[in-house]
C-alpha cells in the first residue's frame, strides 16, 4: 500500500478532474486528492464550459439522459446598461444546435461530481483499478521535496509520495506559492470576487421566458450599471430550471468605493432589463468565490518544477474581456496537457525540470496562452473606468433616441450618437478607447 | 467481539430539493451516509479497537449505495455486504427491517448496532423492529456504549434524564449522533476500503418473499411546509431594541 | 363496536400533556365516527393516573399496573401493550411521540405486524387504516402518508392537536399482567440524571434556548434568569448539549426534542435545519444573534442583531417591569 504513484493531484476541480481522467485513460498509477466533502461542493462558476475538449475526455456525454450539464448555448447576448435602460447585442444560431456543443451550462456541484464519477469509471477500467484513487475530503497541506525535486505530498500525519505532483488547487493556491512558483502576496487590484444566486423556475415557464427549446440555453453577459460603478460585470445563464445569475467585481474598487457584493447584485436584480427576466422565480442557492483577473502581470512565470506542474486557476489562466468568463476551458485544457506531459515523462522516466517544461510549452502553443496574449489589451481595456460607466451611458442614450418616436422631425442616427457623445464622454474618450479596443480585439 | 452495523444512504437534507407535482426531487442527487449510522459504525470501531473485534456493515440499497458502503469500510470496518435492490421499491422501515432479519438469520454476532433513525425520515423504526424479528434484547437512542465482559453498558437518553442499561450478547441498538463525531476516513483508509472484501447479493434472490410481500404504509405525496414569514429584525443600540421588542413581546403578542 | 386506543404516557406520575393531546383528537374522531375512545395506562401507579384521565373523555379506560414499570426498561411495556392489544383488539393504538415511545413503537409493530408512523402532526381515519402528514427531510418538507391493516400504529407530535377537557364516566378496566424478573434481558444499571423538578421542556409555554454563542458562566445565568423571569422551560442547540455545558435531554431540534410553546427565545443560535426542526411550529419566535445573516431570522418574528452578553440585561430588566405590573 505504500508503493509509489505515477502522479497526484491536488484538487478535484475542472482542471483536476481533467488530469485525471487523461492519466485513468493512459493507464497511469495515480491519486487525486479533494479537500471538499465531495468534488465541487464548493466550486463556483457562472458557468458556462466553453469549448468541446469535454467531448475528448467523455466522448459523446451529451447522450448521456442524467448528464452533468445543463444546456448548449446557441443564443449569446451581450447587454449594455445604464439606470433604466439596456441596449443588447444578441446573437442565436441554429448552427450551434448539434452536438459536439461549443458551450454548455453547468452546475459545479453537479458537474464535477458527476465528471468525479466518470472518472471513477475510466480508473476500473485501467490497469490500476485497485491503486489509483479519488479521495475527497482530504486537505493537501504541503507539498514534500527532496533534493530540489518535488516527491509528494503531506495531509495530516500521512505522507504520499510520487513521481510528479500536479496542483490544481484553484485560485486559492497556497501549495504553488508553499513551492516558490507565485509571489506569497498577490495584491487586492489583481483579484476580483464573483457572487451568484441560482433562481428557480417552473421550468415551463423558463423555457417560454427564454426562448428555449429541449435543451437549449442562453448566455448573457452585462457591461455598466450592471455593477452600480464598480469595475466589473455580469452573467445571467439558464439551467435546466434555473438561472445562474451574478456578478464578478474588482476586490479593490469595492473596498475604495464602500460597497458589499451582495447589495451590489441586488441592485443588479433591480434593473429592469434583470428584473424582467428573473419575475416570479425563487433563490435557491447563493455563493461567492475569488477570481483571478486573467492579468498576465500577475500570472505565475513558471508553471513547472521538476517533478511538479500548476494548471487552471491556480496557474492563474482565466480570461474575462467582456463577452465571456473563461476559466474552466482553459483549467480542462491545462489539466489535459499537464497529464499529457506526464504520461510521456513516464514513458521516458524523466521527471526533471526540463521534462516538465514541455507542459508549459504545450501550453504555450495551445489556444490557452495564445488568447491570454493576444487579448491582454482587451483584459486591461474591460477594467478601464470609461468602460464600466461612460460608454455604457453612452450607448443607451443613444439607444432611447434612436427607438423612441416622438410626432416630431427625427435626427438623424449619426447626430443622435453625436448627442450622446457630447453629453456622457469626448470625441477624445471615444477615439482613445476606441484605439485600445480595436488592438485590444 | 463481532459487530454488525446497519447503514443506510439517505438523501442530503442540505442539497437543493423541490417538490413537482407531489414528488420530491433532489436536484443534484447528492446522498450520504445516514449521520446516525455514521455514529454507529465509529462506536462500533472504538470498542473493536480497545478490545479487539471485528466489524461488518451491511446496506441494503441501489447500486448507486455502494459509495456509502466504500464510506464505512473507508472508516475502518472490516467487511461489507451490499443487498441490492432496484431503487424504485416502495419499501417502508418494516420492509427493511424483514429483509435485514432475513440476511442476520443465519449469521453468529455480539451485536448488532443501527441508526437511531433515518436522517431524511426521521422513522425510527426498523431498530427495534428488526430486534424484534430477531428476538433479541434491545437498547434505543444509545449516547455511548461501553463494553465490559460479553455485555454493553449502554448509556441512553431518555425523555426526562439518562440511563445506563447492560445489554447482553447477542443483542441490538440504536445509535444517536450526540454519541460521538464519526471520523472522516483518512487517505490511508480510503485506500485500504478499495480492497476490502464486499459482499453482493441482489435482493430478488435472496429475500423476494421479504420484499414481495404488502408493505403497510405508503408515501402519498409530498408539499412544501408553510414557509413562516420573516418578521422584523431590530438593529441598533442594545439598549433601545431590548427594551422594544420587550414591550412589543407584551403589548402585541400578549406572550409574557 | 372497534376502538381506537390511545396509550397514555407517564412522567413521574405526571400525565404529558402530549398524550391528552392524542386523545383529544381520538375522542373527536371516535365521537364522528361512532368509535369507542380508549385510554391505556401501563405505569406503576396505572390506577391513579386512570382517575385523572376521568377529566378527559374518553369512554374507556384500561390499565396495566406493576411496580416492574418504575424501571423504564423497554421490555415488560412491550409485553403489557402486547397483551393489551390482544385484549382491546383495536383499529387504532397512537401515542404521544416521546423517546419512550421511540422506544417500543417499532417493536410494537412488528410483533402485530402492523403498519406504524411515528411521528405524525396530523392523522384522520380511513375505510382500513389512518393517513396523515408527517414532516420529513429535516421537517423542510411534509409527506402524506397512509397505513393500512388493524391495528395501525402511531405517534403523534406534541403540539399538533389542542387538549380538550371533557368529564367522563368511563369504569377503569384493569388488565391482568404478571411479569417476572428473567424476562428482562436488559437491566437498569444506574439512572444517570433525571430532570424532574424542571419545567418540562416540550409541555413548557414558554421556552429559552442556548445556543454556541452562550459561552460562559455569565452567559449561562443570563439564561437563567431570562427562563425564570417568564417562567420557561430552558434548552439548547446541539453545539452546547455536545459540549456539556446543558443537559442532553434539552436539546432542541431533529435529534433531540420537538417544542411547540407559545413563546421561543432562541440566544445565539444560528438556526440549522436540524435545530429549526425541533422549534419551527413555536407561536412566536425571537431570536438574538449577532450576525445579521443568520438563517434564524429568516423565521424570527422579533430578529435581534447583537451580542447578547449587551441584549438580554436590558430585556431581563424590561420584562421584569413588565411583569411586576
Ligand atoms: C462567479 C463566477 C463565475 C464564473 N463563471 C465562469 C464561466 O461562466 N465560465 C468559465 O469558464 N469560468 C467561469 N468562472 C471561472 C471558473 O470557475 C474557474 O476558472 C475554474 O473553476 C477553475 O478551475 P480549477 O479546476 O482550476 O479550480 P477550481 O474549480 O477552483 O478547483 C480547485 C479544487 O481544488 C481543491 N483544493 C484546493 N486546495 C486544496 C488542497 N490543499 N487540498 C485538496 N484540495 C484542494 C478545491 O476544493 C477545488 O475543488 C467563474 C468563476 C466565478 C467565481
Ligand atoms: C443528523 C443531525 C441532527 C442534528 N440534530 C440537532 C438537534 O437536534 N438540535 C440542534 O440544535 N442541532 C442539531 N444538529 C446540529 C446542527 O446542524 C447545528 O450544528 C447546531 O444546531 C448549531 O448550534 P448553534 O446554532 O448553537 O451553533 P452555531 O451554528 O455555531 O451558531 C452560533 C450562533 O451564535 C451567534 N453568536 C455567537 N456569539 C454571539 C454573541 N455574543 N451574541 C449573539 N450571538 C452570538 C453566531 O452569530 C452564530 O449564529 C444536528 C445535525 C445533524 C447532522
Ligand atoms: N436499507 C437499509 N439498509 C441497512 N440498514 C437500514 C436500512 N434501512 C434502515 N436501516 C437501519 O435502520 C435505521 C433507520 O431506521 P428508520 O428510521 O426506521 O428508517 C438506520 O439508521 C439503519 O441503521
Amino acid at each position: 500500500m505504500d508503493e509509489k504513484f505515477d502522479c497526484i493531484i491536488v484538487g478535484a476541480g475542472v482542471a483536476g478532474l481533467a488530469a485525471a481522467m487523461t492519466l485513468a485513460k493512459n493507464n497511469m498509477k495515480f491519486l487525486l486528492i479533494e479537500k471538499g466533502e465531495f468534488p465541487g461542493s464548493k466550486n463556483v462558476s457562472g458557468g458556462v464550459l466553453w469549448g468541446s475538449d469535454l467531448n475528448k475526455l467523455v466522448p459523446n456525454y451529451w447522450e448521456e439522459e442524467d448528464g452533468g450539464w445543463d444546456r448548449f448555448i446557441n443564443h449569446r447576448r451581450l447587454t449594455f446598461m445604464d439606470e433604466q435602460s439596456s441596449f443588447s447585442v444578441d446573437f442565436k444560431s441554429s448552427h450551434f444546435n448539434e452536438p459536439p456543443y461549443t458551450g454548455v451550462v453547468v452546475l459545479r456541484s453537479k458537474f464535477d461530481k458527476w465528471l468525479a464519477g466518470k472518472v471513477e469509471e475510466a480508473i476500473a477500467e485501467s490497469d490500476f483499478a485497485m491503486d489509483s484513487f479519488v479521495a475527497p475530503n482530504i486537505l493537501v497541506e504541503e507539498v514534500l521535496e527532496e533534493d530540489g525535486k518535488v516527491v509528494g505530498i503531506r495531509t495530516g500525519e500521512d505522507k504520499f509520495y510520487a513521481d510528479s505532483v500536479i496542483l490544481a488547487e484553484g485560485v486559492n493556491n497556497l501549495l504553488t506559492r508553499q513551492v516558490g512558483l507565485q509571489d506569497k502576496y498577490v495584491p487586492a487590484d489583481h483579484m476580483l470576487t464573483g457572487v451568484k444566486e441560482i433562481i428557480r423556475f417552473d421550468q415551463d415557464v423558463l423555457e417560454n421566458r427564454f426562448q428555449l427549446y429541449g435543451r437549449s440555453g442562453m448566455s448573457n453577459e452585462f457591461v455598466g450599471h450592471a455593477t452600480n460603478g464598480v469595475e466589473g460585470g455580469g452573467f445571467l445563464y439558464t439551467n435546466k430550471d434555473t438561472v445562474s445569475i451574478g456578478l464578478v467585481l474588482g476586490l479593490k474598487d469595492l473596498r475604495e468605493k464602500e460597497q458589499t457584493p451582495y447589495d451590489i447584485l441586488n441592485h443588479f436584480k433591480k434593473h429592469p432589463a434583470v428584473a424582467d427576466m428573473i419575475r416570479g422565480g425563487e433563490v435557491v442557492e447563493y455563493s461567492a468565490h475569488v477570481v483571478s483577473s486573467g492579468d498576465k502581470r500577475v500570472m505565475p512565470e513558471k508553471l513547472y518544477k521538476a517533478g511538479l506542474m500548476v494548471c487552471g486557476e491556480a496557474a492563474n489562466l482565466l480570461m474575462n474581456a467582456g463577452k465571456a468568463i473563461q476559466g474552466m476551458d482553459y483549467a480542462m485544457r491545462s489539466g489535459i496537457l499537464a497529464a499529457e506531459a506526464i504520461t510521456k515523462a513516464k514513458e521516458k522516466e524523466d521527471y526533471s525540470e526540463a521534462s516538465m517544461k514541455s507542459y508549459q510549452d504545450a501550453l504555450e502553443d495551445s489556444y490557452v496562452m495564445k488568447d491570454i496574449n493576444n487579448f491582454q489589451d482587451a483584459v486591461h481595456l474591460l477594467h478601464d473606468p470609461f468602460m464600466v460607466d461612460k460608454m455604457p451611458n453612452l450607448i443607451c442614450d443613444f439607444g432611447r433616441n434612436f427607438f423612441s418616436i416622438k410626432n416630431e422631425p427625427t435626427k438623424k442616427a449619426r447626430n443622435m450618437f453625436s448627442d450622446s457623445v457630447k453629453k456622457h464622454a469626448s470625441y477624445w474618450d471615444l477615439v482613445k478607447i476606441g484605439a485600445k479596443g480595436a488592438k485590444a480585439l | 467481539m463481532k459487530f454488525y452495523v446497519c447503514i443506510k444512504q439517505v438523501p442530503d437534507v442540505n442539497a437543493p430539493l423541490q417538490i413537482k407535482d407531489g414528488q420530491l426531487i433532489q436536484d443534484a442527487d447528492r446522498n450520504i451516509l445516514n449521520a446516525y449510522d455514521a455514529s454507529a459504525v465509529e462506536e462500533a470501531l472504538v470498542l473493536s479497537e480497545k478490545h479487539g473485534g471485528e466489524v461488518e456493515v451491511v446496506l441494503a440499497g441501489p447500486e448507486k449505495a455502494k459509495e456509502t458502503l466504500r464510506k464505512a469500510l473507508a472508516m475502518g470496518a472490516d467487511k461489507g455486504t451490499h443487498i441490492v435492490t432496484n431503487g424504485d421499491e416502495e419499501f417502508d422501515s418494516y420492509s427493511y427491517a424483514k429483509i435485514l432479519a432475513k440476511f442476520f438469520s443465519d449469521k453468529e454476532y455480539d451485536f448488532i448496532s443501527c441508526g437511531k433513525q433515518s436522517q431524511d425520515t426521521d422513522a425510527g423504526l426498523t431498530g427495534p423492529m428488526l430486534a424484534e424479528l430477531l428476538n433479541l434484547p434491545y437498547a434505543t437512542n444509545a449516547v455511548g456504549l461501553e463494553y465490559s465482559d460479553g455485555s454493553i453498558l449502554v448509556k441512553r437518553q431518555g425523555d426526562a434524564g439518562q440511563e445506563m442499561i447492560e445489554l447482553p450478547s447477542p443483542g441490538l441498538v440504536t445509535c444517536s449522533n450526540d454519541m460521538n463525531d464519526p471520523r472522516i476516513p483518512s487517505l490511508k483508509g480510503i485506500m485500504q476500503s478499495k480492497r476490502k472484501p464486499v459482499d453482493t447479493i441482489s435482493l430478488d434472490d435472496f429475500a423476494a418473499d421479504a420484499a414481495s410481500e404488502e408493505v403497510k404504509t405508503k408515501v402519498l405525496g409530498f408539499e412544501e411546509k408553510p414557509k413562516r414569514e420573516p418578521g422584523k429584525k431590530y438593529e441598533g443600540e442594545p439598549e433601545e431594541i431590548a427594551r422594544e421588542v420587550a414591550k412589543l413581546l407584551d403589548s402585541e403578542e400578549n406572550v409574557i | 363496536m372497534s376502538t381506537l386506543l390511545t396509550v397514555i404516557s407517564v412522567n413521574d406520575g405526571k400525565i404529558k400533556r402530549s398524550s391528552l393531546e392524542v386523545l383529544s383528537r381520538c375522542n373527536e374522531l371516535a365521537e364522528a365516527n361512532g368509535l369507542t375512545s380508549a385510554a391505556l395506562v401501563v405505569d406503576a401507579n396505572a390506577g391513579e393516573i386512570a382517575e385523572q384521565l376521568k377529566s378527559y373523555g374518553p369512554d374507556a379506560i384500561y390499565t396495566i399496573e406493576n411496580p416492574i414499570f418504575k424501571n423504564h426498561l423497554n421490555t415488560p411495556v412491550l409485553k403489557a401493550l402486547s397483551i393489551a392489544v390482544d385484549h382491546i383488539n383495536p383499529q387504532l393504538v397512537a401515542f404521544a411521540s416521546t423517546e419512550s415511545s421511540k422506544d417500543i413503537l417499532g417493536a410494537l409493530a412488528a410483533n402485530k405486524e402492523a403498519g406504524a408512523l411515528s411521528d405524525m402532526s396530523e392523522f384522520e381515519l380511513t375505510e382500513n387504516g389512518v393517513k396523515g402528514k408527517r414532516p420529513v427531510m429535516a421537517s423542510k418538507i411534509i409527506s402524506s402518508v397512509e397505513a393500512t391493516g388493524t391495528p395501525v400504529i402511531i405517534s403523534v407530535r406534541s403540539g399538533s392537536y389542542d387538549v380538550v377537557e371533557k368529564s367522563s364516566d368511563a369504569s377503569v378496566e384493569a388488565i391482568d399482567f404478571s411479569f417476572n424478573e428473567e424476562e428482562l434481558r436488559i437491566t437498569l444499571k444506574e439512572i444517570i440524571s433525571s430532570s424532574s423538578d424542571r419545567v418540562d421542556l416540550s409541555e413548557a409555554e414558554v421556552v429559552v434556548a442556548a445556543g454556541r454563542g452562550v459561552k460562559d458562566e455569565e452567559g449561562r445565568n443570563m439564561i437563567s434568569e431570562l427562563a425564570s423571569v417568564l417562567n420557561a422551560g430552558i434548552g439548547a442547540s446541539r453545539a452546547l448539549t455536545e459540549a456539556g455545558d446543558y443537559d442532553p435531554s434539552l436539546q432542541i431540534g431533529q435529534t433531540g426534542k420537538v417544542v411547540s410553546p407559545q413563546l421561543y427565545i432562541g440566544v445565539a443560535i444560528s438556526g440549522a435545519i436540524q435545530h429549526v426542526a425541533g422549534m419551527a411550529n413555536s407561536k412566536v419566535i425571537v431570536a438574538i444573534n449577532k450576525d445579521p445573516d443568520a438563517p434564524i431570522f429568516d423565521i424570527a418574528d422579533y430578529g435581534l442583531v447583537g451580542d447578547l452578553y449587551k441584549i438580554l440585561p436590558p430585556f431581563i430588566e424590561e420584562l421584569k417591569k413588565i411583569k411586576q405590573n
